[in-house]
């Protein structure tokens, strides 16, 4: 027994949220090949299926890629300061993919250790994720790789499998999402399930084991030498989370914005004397790569990263961190003998 | 007038405004005390908190370091410079450098700046007592260092002899020359400055040459001693190995790591050093966990 919604139902649903004054969150094609996690207007414009990853993550309904801390005035020698604007809206995101809905309870504990931060801390309470199990997977895809799977519920409130004759069948993980889905469904026979995810691209325990000892491995240099600084690998992944506090306004007030940072960029560590413990890209790349699996799990217990393959996918010379752990293990392996 | 001034301290408010204590981000309000030119592109500032009751309430120790900002151009990160036993105001010192800087460079008695802190540990003060206290400081390091000598000074009869090795690339590059004039008077404080060959004016009366040469040859003690080195890091890594010379152990040597940072709460993702988050497991190291470091600072 299982409980199923129709495709119509559930965009009378959406339709509905969004009349409600719920802010809803979903993919969304915004250019003819090019699909986003979005902002919703219509019920109509979000997609239900047909796409293997958006161009973007849902972090940014969460970590915003620019967001006022305060408001600053300046009067003089006196200076006023403004909390931001309340956050208080209903907020839905439906559509996330797994390795999306995942990568919130591992950017979890980064934003609430010791200092909680309030911003995203806030957004979390008041968003629910519906998540949809993937039925293809791309080139890129890894979450097997990295112990998750095209019906990871992790981070989820609610999964939709897809089922034929535009039915979706609703599980529900959370009570958030329970509350959500009330009385929206019924009873089926119908089960939905998945086909297996994409092979495995390395092999995580022995990287895990391994990544720690390594980080004079001319690998680094020998896997990344191309990669050509641009950051997109960090914006468009689920779990990259650095950022930059930044003033934005005029001499008589502004904002004190965070907005997101890559850790590709050269300025990014730079200090104020011209020293910069990151000098060359390879360095940055290792870096990069040595927060996912080294650093942020031995903090955390998590590896910072869900396997989306958004990195390697919207790389302009097919750099992710995917590739470079596939030529990371391949080399350590050789040269154990 | 804004919000602010009503300075609410509750977690939540009902309308879900992020209030001021529950938001991390948002600095406390100092008022400009003094500011004091060290050199040519170095300054201190003294501040004091606008609200009162937050400077009453205000606490920190001697390492830890906070987050200034002049509004409308950012934050920028200092070591707090004054000694912790300093009730009534606390300072920070500058080098002219980027956009903060510059802008600060600018400010006059009476401005209001930003901070937020104190952030990260300290210099282990207590464990320190009944040492010799060795201080070794290159170029704009002096200000980290000088918090920690102003409270050995105060509580003198806990530390045994203070040695301060001080050197910069002028005459004109020494800051707080006022202060190493004072120290130099003090009982059991020996004061050697030095600055780079070349740097020396026809009246200097110190040493000429480079830190590590100048604390090789001053004949420090080292026994029963602890030394803070700060510095460019070029000064530490040559200093380094004159002190292991002299026989001091990697746990008794303390550096302070000044990596690049944004938001000071171990968050920005950008002062790591291999595992360790510097603003939160750090600014303050030994020798003896640096050495477990990767080459990333």
């Amino acid at each position: 027994m299982s409980e199923v919604i129709s495709a119509r139902a559930l965009r009378e649903l959406i339709g509905g949220w969004l009349k409600a004054g719920i802010r809803v969150a979903g993919p969304r094609r915004v250019a003819t090949d090019q699909v986003a996690y979005a902002w919703l207007d219509r019920p109509e414009d979000c997609l239900l299926g047909g796409y293997i990853h958006p161009h973007n993550s849902i972090k940014e309904f969460f970590f915003p890629r620019h967001e006022s801390l305060y408001e600053y005035r300046i009067e003089g020698k006196k200076i006023a300061l403004k909390n931001p604007e309340p956050l208080a809206d209903e907020r839905i995101v439906i559509g996330a993919r797994p390795c999306d809905a995942a990568a919130m309870p591992i950017l979890d504990h980064v934003f609430n250790w010791d200092f909680k931060d309030p911003f995203y801390n806030r957004r979390r309470e008041q968003t629910t994720v519906v998540t949809l199990a993937c039925r293809e997977h791309d080139h890129e895809c890894f979450c097997t790789s990295v112990g998750l799977g095209p019906d990871a519920e992790r981070g989820s409130d609610v999964m939709l499998y897809e089922l034929d004759g535009d039915m979706y069948e609703v599980r529900c993980v959370t009570d958030k999402g329970g509350n959500l889905m009330a009385g929206r469904t019924e009873t089926s026979q119908l089960t939905g399930s998945v086909p297996p995810g994409p092979a495995k691209k390395f092999d995580l325990a022995y990287l895990r084991e391994t990544i720690g000892s390594k980080f004079e491995s001319p690998v680094w240099t020998e896997a990344t030498l191309r990669c050509m600084a641009c950051g997109a690998c960090a914006y468009t992944c689920p779990t990259c989370h650095c950022f930059d506090i930044v003033d934005e306004g005029n001499a008589r007030g502004g904002i004190r914005a965070k907005n997101w940072d890559a850790c590709q960029f050269p300025m990014f560590t730079l200090h104020a004397s011209g020293h910069n413990p990151r000098n060359t890209q390879p360095q940055r790349q290792r870096q990069r790569v040595m927060h996912k699996f080294s650093i942020y799990p031995d903090k955390f217990g998590d590896v910072l990263c869900t396997g989306c393959g958004n990195c390697t996918r919207h790389c302009s010379v097919h750099l992710g961190v995917q590739t470079v752990l596939e030529a990371a293990e391949k080399s350590w392996r050789n040269a154990t003998v | 007038m804004c919000a602010c001034e009503a300075r609410d301290n509750t977690d939540s408010l009902a309308d879900g405004t992020i209030s001021r204590r529950e938001n991390i981000y948002q600095p406390s309000l100092m008022e400009v005390l003094q500011v004091r030119r060290q050199s040519a592109d170095v300054k201190s500032v003294r501040l004091r908190f606008s609200d009162e009751a937050e400077g009453k309430a205000f606490s920190f120790k001697v390492g830890q370091f906070g987050i200034f900002s002049l509004f409308g151009y950012g934050e920028s990160v200092f070591n707090i410079c004054s000694s912790s036993n300093w009730k009534d105001y606390i300072e920070f010192c500058f080098r002219k450098t980027g956009r903060v800087t510059n802008a600060l460079w600018n400010i006059e008695e009476g401005d209001t700046l930003g901070f937020r802190g104190p952030y990260g540990n300290y210099y282990p003060m207590d464990a320190w007592r009944g040492k010799n206290l060795i201080f070794i400081g290159g170029g704009i390091a002096m200000p980290p260092i000088r918090c920690a000598i102003w409270y050995a000074l105060e509580q003198r009869q806990d530390y045994g002899d203070i040695t301060i090795v001080y050197g910069a690339r002028t005459v004109g590059d020494l800051v707080y020359a006022d202060e190493l004039d004072e120290w130099a008077t003090r009982e059991r404080v020996r004061v050697v400055r030095c600055v780079d060959p070349g740097g020396e004016t026809p009246d200097w009366k110190g040493e000429i040459g480079f830190v590590p040469t100048v604390t090789e040859k001053a004949g420090i003690a080292a026994s029963n001693a602890v030394a803070l080195v700060i510095g460019p890091p070029i000064m530490i890594k040559y200093t380094l190995p004159v002190l292991a010379k002299m026989g001091l152990a990697d746990q008794d040597i303390y550096t302070s790591l000044e990596n690049r940072m944004k938001c000071g709460v171990g968050k920005c993702g950008r002062c790591n050093s291999g595992p360790v988050y510097v603003c939160k497991e750090g600014p303050v190291f030994t020798l003896e966990q640096i050495r477990l470091l990767p080459e990333d600072f």
